[in-house]
């Protein structure tokens, strides 16, 4: 019992917290890859820009609250010119273009932000403080509100999806530009706002876990390798499966952080997705021929 | 194979092996030298992969890692026989192709190149924190190896010529490949995998065999790379280096061998030019990513060519 509440239960709360943040990350990529049929390399940088253009607005306003808001948002929209600059001019080429040329765009973010802030750990402190006895334990305030605003995040992002004219517009051009384009939506703006969105969301998660974590240039290029595997497992393209697979990631990352030497944990997390892809090759929710 | 081409090659061997004859070839340059033709070699044998079968690995880094750390670990342990150590890679990294093209060739498109990193990721994560080859540090201050007892690889100069004929030797392996029968299958397969499957050919097979012929050439380049760095680091398998070898063949051009040699060898020297006046090359190369992939989709020889075996091959 003192062990299910003093290690297990913050473990998986942990995992949990976690999760919820990954899937903030993975939900962009995902919804990318189905729009543009592009892995989105330069994803994790976007992740990283939000932390880092979050110090930069706390630096002038001295409010984590105000960077919350104003950072994705600058995030944005350095996605949507990079989409409209880059990617467009992809669209009718091999989505091995797309990848290669995010491969460069990832190179030159975080070059970009090592110059401008350098490539020191840099930590944000968490703006809210404190513990709240849950359970028999008690658990870091910021990480219950991380947890909650992720779960709202995700909730808002489902509504967004399935009860708004513009989620709806997006999931069609998902399933088929050709005719969306025929029924007269203009589908390269469908296509800028959606990769603006996506950046948004990446900074986002970028900001809100940066209390837990460091900030540093190289930060997304370990995100970026989770979020790939949690894209594959959920099924490529199918977001209600990257969110449950963040979830299942980010649990099973801190229960065998338990038992195991973490570095293994990285080993044990790509074996699990190499047995799922032998069983499963189209994760768990993976429809048939998505980009096959 | 025409005779012009032929000639071409012969000319171009002739040059780098009268390359050190040159007189500010120090040894500085010797070794910026022998780097550009290494990876010109790998890039070389990944374009038979990407180019001609429409294959995109992103774990050659891997295989090129566990030839380095093959020969290292036998530098170390005193087996400095160049050809145990050559034969110890090839082993080492043909039975983890055999892995991993088994199951990554069962998949398409973007999945094949997620398999290919997520396995070599997972090497990297072995040979990063298993403190008997090292841990992060790797193997370090290996001795040099010996071509036979008593004569050994240890002057820049020989190294140079040790990587000259492997790429030669590679090169004339690659063209023949592509221009046989079993190159027109690989062709097929990029162009169209279903008919190519319709038409009665074990797709599967000839993709995994493509595979290990790539990922074995890969790893011979990594056997002799301890030679001119006495070390094996982990940092030679990270994901972003296989990210730079895709850059080498698409700067080079894909689907014509000769181009990812070149290119290779152009990002070895921009990375070297660029980062002796400035610390953000990575910033540079990655401009000329993108600039290459908007306005030359085809590389430095691409130009010329079309991709593979289009129209520049049915006038030649």
């Amino acid at each position: 019992m003192d062990y299910l509440v003093a290690i297990l239960l913050p473990q998986l709360l942990h995992g949990l917290v976690f999760g919820a943040a990954l899937g903030l990350l993975a939900l962009g990529l995902t919804v990318i890859f189905g729009l543009l049929g592009v892995m989105n390399f330069a994803h994790g940088e976007l992740y990283m820009l939000g932390a880092y253009a979050g110090i930069a607005v706390i630096g002038v306003t001295q409010s984590f609250w105000v960077a919350l808001v104003v950072a994705p948002l600058l995030v944005g929209v350095v996605g949507a010119v990079t989409e409209v600059a880059t990617l467009r001019p992809l669209y009718r080429r091999e989505p091995l273009y797309g990848l290669i040329l995010t491969f460069g765009l990832a190179l030159v973010f975080r070059e970009a932000v090592r110059q401008i802030w350098g490539g020191d750990m840099r930590r944000i402190l968490p703006p809210i403080t404190g513990s709240t006895p849950l359970l028999g334990m008690t658990y870091p305030n910021y990480r219950l509100f991380l947890l909650g605003a992720s779960s709202v995040l995700l909730l808002a992002i489902w509504l967004f999806f399935t009860q708004t004219r513009a989620g709806i517009v997006v999931r069609a051009a998902v399933q088929d530009a050709e005719m969306l384009d025929g029924l007269g939506v203009d589908v390269r703006r469908v296509f800028t706002l959606t990769f603006a969105g996506s950046a948004a969301l990446a900074a986002l998660a970028g900001l809100l876990l940066a209390p837990v974590f460091t900030v540093y240039p190289q930060m997304g290029v370990e995100m970026i390798l989770l979020a790939f595997i949690v894209v594959i497992l959920g099924g490529m393209g199918s977001m209600g499966g990257s969110v449950v697979a963040a979830v299942v990631i980010g649990l099973t990352q801190s229960l065998f952080s338990l038992w195991m030497n973490p570095q293994r944990v990285a080993i044990a997390i790509f074996g699990i997705m190499i047995v799922v892809l032998v069983v499963r090759p189209r994760g768990f929710f993976g429809r048939e021929g998505v980009l096959e | 194979m025409s005779r012009v081409s032929s000639w071409r090659g012969a000319l171009v061997l002739a040059a780098l092996v009268a390359l050190p004859a040159l007189p500010f070839m120090s040894k500085f340059y010797l070794l910026l030298a022998f780097d550009a033709l290494l990876f010109g070699a790998i890039a070389m044998s990944l374009d038979l992969l990407i180019g001609y079968t429409g294959l995109v690995s992103f774990g050659h880094a891997a295989f090129f890692g566990l030839g380095a750390y093959s020969t290292a670990i036998l530098l170390e342990r005193g087996v400095v026989s160049l050809w145990a150590c050559l034969g110890f890679a090839v082993l080492v990294v043909g039975l983890y192709a055999l892995l991993v093209s088994y199951f990554a060739t069962a998949r398409r498109g973007i999945y094949f190149a997620l398999l290919t990193l997520v396995f070599a990721e997972v090497v990297y994560t072995f040979f990063r924190y298993t403190q008997t080859f090292g841990g992060s540090d790797g193997i370090q201050g290996v001795p040099p190896a010996q071509l036979v007892p008593g004569v050994a690889i240890d002057t820049p100069l020989a190294n140079y010529y040790a990587v000259i004929v492997y790429l030669a030797l590679a090169y004339a392996l690659c063209r023949v490949l592509v221009t046989s029968h079993f190159g027109k299958v690989l062709v097929a397969i990029r162009e169209n995998e279903d008919r190519a499957r319709f038409l009665g050919y074990n797709v599967q097979r000839y993709k995994m065999a493509v595979c290990m012929i790539s990922a074995l050439l890969t790893g011979v380049g990594g056997a002799l790379y301890p030679g001119r760095s006495a070390f094996a680091t982990p940092d030679l398998m990270l994901w972003t280096v296989s990210g730079e070898f895709i850059i080498m063949v698409m700067i080079g051009g894909l689907g014509t061998l000769g181009g990812p040699i070149i290119g290779g060898a152009f990002f070895v020297l921009l990375q070297e030019q660029v980062s002796s006046y400035v610390d953000w090359y990575f910033m540079v190369i990655g401009l000329v990513l993108v600039f290459i992939v908007l306005f030359m989709p085809r590389g430095l020889l691409g130009f010329r060519r079309m991709l593979g075996f289009g129209q520049w091959r049915a006038t030649a």
